[in-house]
Formats: C-alpha cells, structure tokens, sequence
C-alpha cells in the first residue's frame, strides 16, 4: 500500500537525484569517459510486460561491456550507461521521449521503442537529428520502407515466420485443409495474420475463418464455439500473452480438438508455458531467435550458448527472442563504435551499414533499407513443457507432432 | 447447436459479468460514487488468490473468506478517511478522487507484481462436462455458482439485516435516513467497504478464470460499467439481468457480426439504455 | 472585458514568445501545453459554464485526428483537413449533444465517455478507410529542418488556442453564456422561464468538441502516425477534467493556468521517476483535491494577479 512517508522518501530521493544529475552535469570531464544510450520502454501501459523484457536484456549487455572494461573507442574504454524512460505504450509520447533524449539527456546513440508502430514514428525524430537507432522488436516491412539512413533493424520481416511454418505443415500434415485465423486487432498480431492468410492461400489451404478480437476482450467462448463448429485442422491465433493464455484455455474449456495449432508470439516466452501448463502440449509456433541455436558469434557474447548461460545466471531465466534482440541490439553498437574507432554518429552508421557478421543472435546483414536480412526464424513446438526447434534443419530438435487437444 | 452452445456461454458469463459489477454497482448507488478504483480491487483480489494458492497452497475458496475482510476493512477505511471528506463535493471531484487512488493503485501492483501476466492453474484441472455436444467447463461453473451465492448473501444481508436496512434508506433518500437518525457516513463507509469486498471476492474468482495483470483492471471497470447500466444501479437482481444482457449481445454479436464488433455492439447498446431507459432493465425510475 | 479575460489572453500572448528561448524539445513542451489548454478551455464550455460532467474530449480529439489524417492521405491540404476536422466534429457534436445531454449527472458522464469506446471501435473496424489497428500514416507536411518544423506545429497549435480562448471569452460574455449558466444552476427553471434549453446544451457541445477536434488534426499531422488506442486515449478525456478542477472550475483563466501546470507536474514527474510517475501524478492529484478543492485561482496569489493585471490591462 502506499504510504505518505513513502511518498515523502521518494520526493527527497528524487530531489537527491535531481541535485546528483545537477552535479554530473557540472562535472564534465567525467562524463566524457561514458557513452550514452537512449532507450524508451512501455514500463506502464498494455505494451508493459514487454518492458521488462527489453531492459533486461539491454541490462545485461551494458554489464558484460562494462565488467570487460568498456566499449574502446580508438584505444579509449568507454563505460556504457543506459538512459531508460518510461513512454506508457504510447506511440506519441515515445517520439516525445526519443526527443528529450537526444536533446536534453544528449544521448549518443539510440535503441528503438518497441514494436513496428512506435519504432516508425520514433526513427522520424532519430532520422532528423541524424542519431544512429537500432530497433529491437520492429519486423512489419512498412517501419522500414521511408529509407532511413539511420534506423536499423534486427527482426526478419513477418513473412519469413508464417512462410516456413506454412511449408512445414504441409509437409507434414497432408490432412491439413483447412485454417481458422483469429487475430487481435493491433498492428503486429494483425500484420503477422495477413501474412498467414497469405502463405496459407500460396500453399492451397483453405481460410474458413479470418476474424479479428478487439484489445481487451475479456471472453472468446462464441468465436471458439463458432470455429469449432467449422471443423478447421489448423488453428491459427495471434495476440499478447495474455490474449494467448486466455484463448487457449477457452478452447481446453470447449474441448476444441485441431490438428494443428499456432500461437504467436506466446509459446516463444517461458512465462506462457509455464501459465498455459499442460495446455501448451504440441502448440507450434515461430520466431526470430531461439535459445537452442548454436552460432559462433564474434560480438561480445560469443556464442549462443554463452549468452543463454550469462543471462541464466543473472536473472535465472531462460531468454526468449525479445531478450535476445534486445541484447544483440546493444552488442551491435559495440560493435560498429569500436570498428568506427570513434562516437562520430555518422562513421558508426556506415559501420552498421556494412556491417556483415556473426554473432550469437545470427550472421547480421542490414538491408539497404535498414532491415536485417540475414536471419532464418526457427520454427518450434512445444512439447513435453519444453520449446523443440523443427526448422531450420541444421538446429532441428525434433520431429513435428500432430494433435492439440 | 452452435446457437444452444452461446447461449450457454453467455448464461455462465453473464454471472461472472455481474460478479464483477454488483460491488460497483453498490457504491454508485449508495454514495453516488463512480468508483474508478473498483478495476484495481478485483485485480488485487486476484492477486491474492494467486498467491495464497501459489505460495501457501490455499485454495481459492480459503482465500475468498481472506479476501472478503480484508478488501472490507481496506474499503471503509479508504472511505471514512479520504473520500468522506469530499462526498459531498460535486459528481466530478470523487469520480477524480477514485480516479487518482485507481493511479496509485495500480502503478503499485505494477511495481510489485510485475506487468506480466500470471495464471491460477488448479490442480488437478477441473475440466468441463459435456451434455450431448454442449460443453460447460467446471471452473466457470463454480464460479458463477459462488457468484450467485455472493449475490445471494448481499441480497439478504440488504433485506435483513440493521445495517442494510440502513444502507437501502440511504439509497433511497439520504435526508430523510439523516432525520431517522442514520448515520450516514458511517453507512457511506459501510457501503464502501461492501463493495471493495466484493470486488475483492471477484477477483478471487476471475483468478480461476482469466490470466492476471494490473492491466487487466479497465476491462473489468469497463463490463462493470455496462452492466450497472444496463441493468439499473444499486439493484442485485439488476446486475444479473444487465450482466447476462450484455454476455448475451457480446456472444450473438461476436457470431453474426464478428468479434472485433462484440465491443461496439455492447457500448452502442449503453448508449441507446442510457437515452431510453436510463433506469435499466430492473431499476426505479428517476433515481439519479 | 474582465480583468480575468485580459490575463487570459495575456499569458496566451506570453506563451507565444516561447520560440525565442527554446529548442527544438521546449516548443514540443510548448505545443504540447497549448494542446492541453484547448482541451481544458474546450471541456469548461459544457463541464464547467453549463455542468455537465463531460468525458467526451478523447473522441473528438481521435475523431479529429483521423478526419484529417484521412483528408491529408486523399490529397487535401493541411488546412482544408483541419478545417473539415473541426465543421465535422462541430455538428457531429452538436447533434449527439441534443441527445445526449437530456441525460444529466453519472448518467451523462458515461453516455460521453461510451462515446469514446464506440469511436474508438468504429475506427479500429473500419480498416479499409483508416487502416485499423494497423494505425495510419500521414504525409508529412514541410519535412524542414527540425527547428523550423517545430516552430511551425508550436505556432499553429497556439494559434488554434487563441481562437478558442477568443470563441470561449465571447460564450462567456454572451447571453449562450448566461443560458450556459442558468442551466448549471437550475435546469428546470431556466426551462420553465422560456430558455431553449436543448439548444443551448447542444451548441455547447459542439463548440467543446470542434477546436478540440482541429487540435486532435494538427496533432496527427504533426507525429505523422496515429492509431486507435493512441489517439482515443481515455486519459485525453480525464486529463482536462483534472486541469480545470487543478486551475478552477468555470474560469477560462483558471483552467488554462491548469492545464499549463498539470503539464509541467506530469512532465517532471515522468522524468523523475521512470517506474512510479502515475502513482505519484495519482497522490498530487488527491492532494489537490483535499487541499485546493476550488482551484489554484482560489489561491490568495489571487490578489498579485489583480494587480499585474490591472496594470497591464491599461497597456492591452
């Protein structure tokens, strides 16, 4: 519960911070020896969850490079600091805050807000005032078809989930005919089921339901009843994790039975096994990294393994995509300052222009519009509470299991 | 069959619907008090179901006779302390007031609890039962079953008993309940506590429900909502036949016109009550 | 003219001066604050002369912001768009408010705020014109140099809340501004004395609606990408509420001083304290309400004004 002394303790505490930053503003030569990220997240708000996701894997970059001393900038070690804020999930207030960023807490270089939409509108501000940004979690192709120079992007576009899954069930499962989608009305679980309906249509499997949910639906038992009475094979649903959870036990609760069913992007994160429990059994999903590849990357990290066991041990967690973006995005300034030899915002985005490299997260090749174009999303399904890698099949776990119940 | 089979689900979520609003219902009523906070309580309430059964494997049912006190004492103390004070102020003061009490609320639960979602997983699980090709899944059972029951309780404890006998005239004509010698802000409070119970007591049973999140509370605040005034304010039976009015257009809606159309479906229907029927399906007329 | 008005139109005049002092973020600050004392202007035409609690604010701002953004897309310069933003939310309003303020008190306060849900999903469900929950991109308008573009949107957003606070100063002083207050005060009676009260309940709404309609338009043309949950923000409704309770109910330099420091509370605030800023935004607002219930312009600073005042008004 709240306090009036607690308010009272976080009052003087902020004003000790505020005096603090007063005093490092002052002291200028110390602040010369650190780099200075920018990097909004939705702390508040429906976007929250993914929050802590995006810090902490930031978090985990910033201390590897400090504990080995720091970035070297043409023979100098510069210490990382990370200058968090909070912008509510709200698209408006994360160009806001992309702003006060480079101009008031004058920060060198910029990690993107989460997802396309934000991302869009934020690169705008980071494109104006020519500061390099990467975005961790922005895959629609429309985030990156202005063609910035300075916006830089580590997620495949959609496409290349729903495209491989696809083929994967087809090869598979010959019974598969038909697919029900149902989609939450929000740009990336929407964008990424028009993808489906796409790659479903290419592969000749027939689309009897294509719906959208609105955010902040609190039951799905007529739209599950209704696509249960179609008889799909492939149960395709696409929404936040809690959208994700609640779908699923729905259709336990309507003893929904399908061949095949997808979820995107919930079985990807451990906390959705973990709450769906037994219901997650044979789920399949897609995305852009997974804890099971095995690159030999030359970042900072190093290997794949490596990064799974560091970010183990620091916040007993197995990571997930969203972490790992979040940490490559960090490795890969490292990366383009030290090649740069130099803070110059424009020399460390020609660097990440060119950059063509392994690392833990998957060789890293930007496109000419920003995007990468380098990876090959696995294809995974969850089986016996554990995440199994089906594709691509140099990192195969397991073979493809028929039958949701 | 399909259609036997929504209006199934819609009977079973329209008692969870009313399960949410009747606590809310009470304080509009009552005090005239839009409680901004109520989302927020039965998020709590959840909560604590979570952790009962999580960390001291209790069940749900223990934790609703925690819940119920505890969410009591925290409501008629938020009441006699803080929103006594301005209960006489305009429409808009309290409804600010409760509005700033939901912010702290729930940036406090996003700062403990973590924005990410939770889920209650009993087990073992209940499942559901099937009659013909009609299912009904257990938990949803049990907790429409002690939503009726909640509402049962309040219902006799309005009819029977001295304190709610005292918080009906309250209701129905605050001057005249002062000349009879109530004390009307410790009925306030009373009231007030009653509802924070409820809602508590919700949110224990939407635990077995519905994954659990401090952002969850504006879509429990907004069915809340729609079915006070669909069904009338301040009434029991009111909040049962708006919750399952409004389970049963989200259910059709969502059928025949799509999901994406459920929501509007149920605010263009508020809005066409609000204008023609603004007493609700069981509420008095004129009653403000 | 009262001395009040004049200090209205004063500060609004002080405000403009901004662009000499500021970068690029100050003029966002300053665009922003303009944008929010619209809104508290806009709201205390109908919550504050006429007593309706209204919550409508948030869906004529997003209804605003996608009428113009789908004007821009087809071709229709910035200025038509905000025009047509504004005549449509002007009638739209006018018409939903003969409705709906025969509704009086809670009941008024939720019709207006389901007003919010029903646009909000009406736009979301209406992919093919606005794109969904897709959002909607709009072009962009100068694509200048970064100072030049903000000094564009700061002074237009600031000339928009000149012309409201001129619209809002000539409601008060006007016999709608009497009816207005008449039926605050007792509904039944002004009826009953012959005032057309619908009429004047329904021009409110429409003229609470139309600059915060064109405010919502600016808005969309100058972040270039809206969408549903975005712009039908419920916090835009409440957030001009808590101005005007913060400034004073019922004056226009009341709520305008509101809006300015509710602004820069929520502004410090969020900077300070990244995990935290809503819950301690929720305690100041409870502060308020139990220790300033009428209003900074019930603070005996009061008397200071009058005297600034009084003697600048010699210069006006």
């Amino acid at each position: 519960m709240f306090h009036p002394r607690l308010a009272l303790k976080a009052f003087s505490a902020s004003l000790l911070l505020a005096a603090a930053s007063l005093g490092a503003a002052m002291s200028g030569a110390s602040a010369q020896d650190v780099i200075r990220f920018g990097a909004p997240l939705p702390i508040t708000g429906p976007l929250a969850p993914e929050a802590v996701k995006q810090q902490q894997g930031y978090d985990l970059w910033a201390e590897q490079a400090n504990k080995a001393g720091g970035i070297n900038v043409g023979g100098k070690k510069y210490k990382v600091e990370i200058v968090y804020s909070d912008y509510q999930s709200n698209t408006p207030r994360s160009v806001q805050t992309t702003e006060q960023m480079i101009t008031q807490d004058k920060v060198n270089f910029m990690f993107g807000p989460f997802g396309s939409g934000a991302a869009k509108a934020a690169s705008t501000i980071a494109e104006k005032y020519k500061v390099p940004m990467l975005a961790a979690t922005a895959s629609s192709s429309q985030v990156y078809d202005q063609n910035y120079k300075y916006l830089f992007g580590t997620f495949t576009p959609n496409d290349t989930l729903t495209t491989p899954l696809t083929q994967l069930v087809k090869a598979k499962a010959a019974d598969v005919k038909k697919v029900a989608i149902l989609a939450r009305n929000d740009l990336f679980p929407l964008a990424i089921a028009q993808e489906m309906e796409k790659s479903a249509k290419a592969n000749g499997l027939e689309v009897v339901y294509f719906e959208k949910y609105a955010i902040n639906t609190l039951d799905h038992s007529a739209t599950l009843s209704q696509i249960k009475s179609l008889n799909p094979q492939w149960v395709f649903v696409t929404g936040y994790t809690n959208d994700l959870l609640l779908i699923r036990k729905q259709m336990v609760d309507q003893q929904m039975k399908a061949g095949v069913v997808t979820m995107i992007a919930g079985p990807a994160y451990q906390e959705f096994i973990e709450s769906a429990g037994q219901s997650a059994e044979n789920i399949s999903s897609a995305s852009w990294w997974h804890p099971a590849e095995q690159y030999n990357g030359k970042d900072i990290f190093g290997s794949t393994a490596n990064f799974v066991k560091l970010f183990k041990d620091k916040y007993k967690l197995e990571p997930d995509y969203a972490h790992a973006s979040a940490a490559v995005c960090g490795a890969l300034f490292q990366m383009a300052i030290e090649k740069a030899g130099s803070l110059d915002r424009d020399k460390v985005r020609d660097e990440l222009a060119k950059m063509d490299v392994v690392t833990f997260w998957g060789p890293v090749k930007f496109g000419a519009n920003g995007q990468i174009n380098s990876l090959e999303p696995p294809v995974f399904q969850i089986q016996a509470g554990k995440p199994v890698v089906l594709f691509p099949d140099a990192i195969k776990q397991g073979e493809f299991k028929l039958g949701v119940n | 069959m399909l259609a036997i089979q929504v209006l199934i689900n819609a009977l079973v979520l329209g008692c969870l619907y009313a399960c949410i609003a009747i606590g809310f219902s009470l304080v509009w009523g009552v005090l005239n008090v839009i409680n901004l906070i109520h989302g927020s309580f039965i998020v709590l309430g959840a909560y604590l179901a979570w952790g009962a059964y999580n960390s001291l494997g209790l069940s749900p049912w223990y934790a609703l006779l925690i819940a119920a006190p505890a969410f009591f004492v925290f409501g008629y103390l938020l009441q006699r302390l803080l929103l006594n004070r301005v209960i006489t102020a305009p429409v808009l003061v309290t409804l600010t007031l409760t509005f700033g009490l939901d912010l702290i609320l729930n940036n406090a639960m996003i700062y403990y609890f973590k924005a990410d979602y939770r889920k209650l997983i009993l087990n073992p699980p209940t499942g559901s039962i099937s009659i013909f090709d009609v299912v009904v899944p257990v938990d949803r059972l049990i907790a429409t079953a002690s939503a009726l029951a909640l509402t049962f309780l309040l219902y006799l404890l309005l009819r029977r008993s001295k304190v709610g006998r005292a918080i009906v005239a309250v209701r129905l004509d605050r001057d005249a309940a002062v000349l009879m010698g109530v004390n009307v802000k410790s009925i306030y409070a009373v009231a007030f506590g009653l509802g924070a119970a409820l809602a508590g007591c919700a949110g224990v049973l939407m635990a077995l429900i519905f994954p659990i999140s401090p952002l969850t509370s504006s879509a429990y605040l907004g069915k809340a909502f729609v079915v006070c005034v669909l069904g009338g304010l301040g009434s029991v039976s009111g909040a049962l036949a708006g919750g399952i009015l409004l389970a049963l257009v989200e259910g059709v809606g969502s059928v025949y016109l799509g999901p994406a159309h459920a929501v509007t479906l149920s605010f263009v229907l508020l809005i066409i009550f609000l204008v023609v029927r603004p007493q609700g399906l069981l509420g008095r007329k004129g009653f403000e | 003219m009262t001395r009040t008005n004049v200090a209205l139109l004063v500060l609004i005049a002080c405000v403009a001066a901004l662009p000499l002092f500021g970068d690029a973020y100050a003029l966002r600050l300053g665009t922003m604050a303009c944008m929010y004392a619209i809104f508290a202007l806009s709201w205390n035409i109908v919550g504050g002369f006429a007593g309706y609690p209204s919550f409508a604010t948030a869906a004529f701002f997003g209804l605003g912001a996608y009428t113009t953004g789908i004007l821009m897309n087809k071709g229709v310069p910035l200025t038509l768009s905000l025009l047509g933003s504004l005549i449509l939310c002007l009638l739209l309003a006018a018409a939903l408010g003969a409705v709906l303020l025969r509704l009086r008190g809670h009941y008024f306060a939720i019709a207006s705020l389901s007003l919010v849900e029903v646009f909000r999903e009406l736009v979301n469900n209406a992919t093919d014109l606005t794109g969904g929950g897709m959002g909607l991109n709009i072009p962009l308008v100068s694509g200048s140099s970064v100072l030049s573009d903000a000094t564009f949107f700061f002074y237009a957003m600031w000339g928009l809340l000149l012309l409201t606070a001129l619209v809002v100063i000539a409601v008060s002083v006007s016999k709608l501004g009497f009816g207005l207050n008449c039926i605050r005060q007792n509904e039944t009676a002004s009826n009953m004395v012959g005032l057309n009260s619908t009429l004047y309940k329904a021009i409110a709404f429409g003229l609470s609606a139309c600059f915060v309609g064109a405010a919502g338009g600016l808005y969309a043309a100058w972040v270039h990408y809206i969408d549903p949950s975005d712009v039908f923000d419920i916090l835009y409704s409440v957030k001009p509420i808590v101005m005007a309770l913060m400034g004073g109910l019922g004056s226009p330099l009341g709520v305008v001083c509101g809006a300015f420091v509710y602004l820069g509370l929520e502004e410090v605030v969020w900077r300070n304290y990244i995990q935290i800023h809503s819950g301690v935004l929720g305690v100041l607002i409870i502060l308020l309400l139990l220790f300033l219930p009428h209003g900074l312009i019930s603070l005996h600073v009061g008397k200071i004004w009058r005297g600034l005042t009084g003697r600048k008004a010699k210069h006006v």
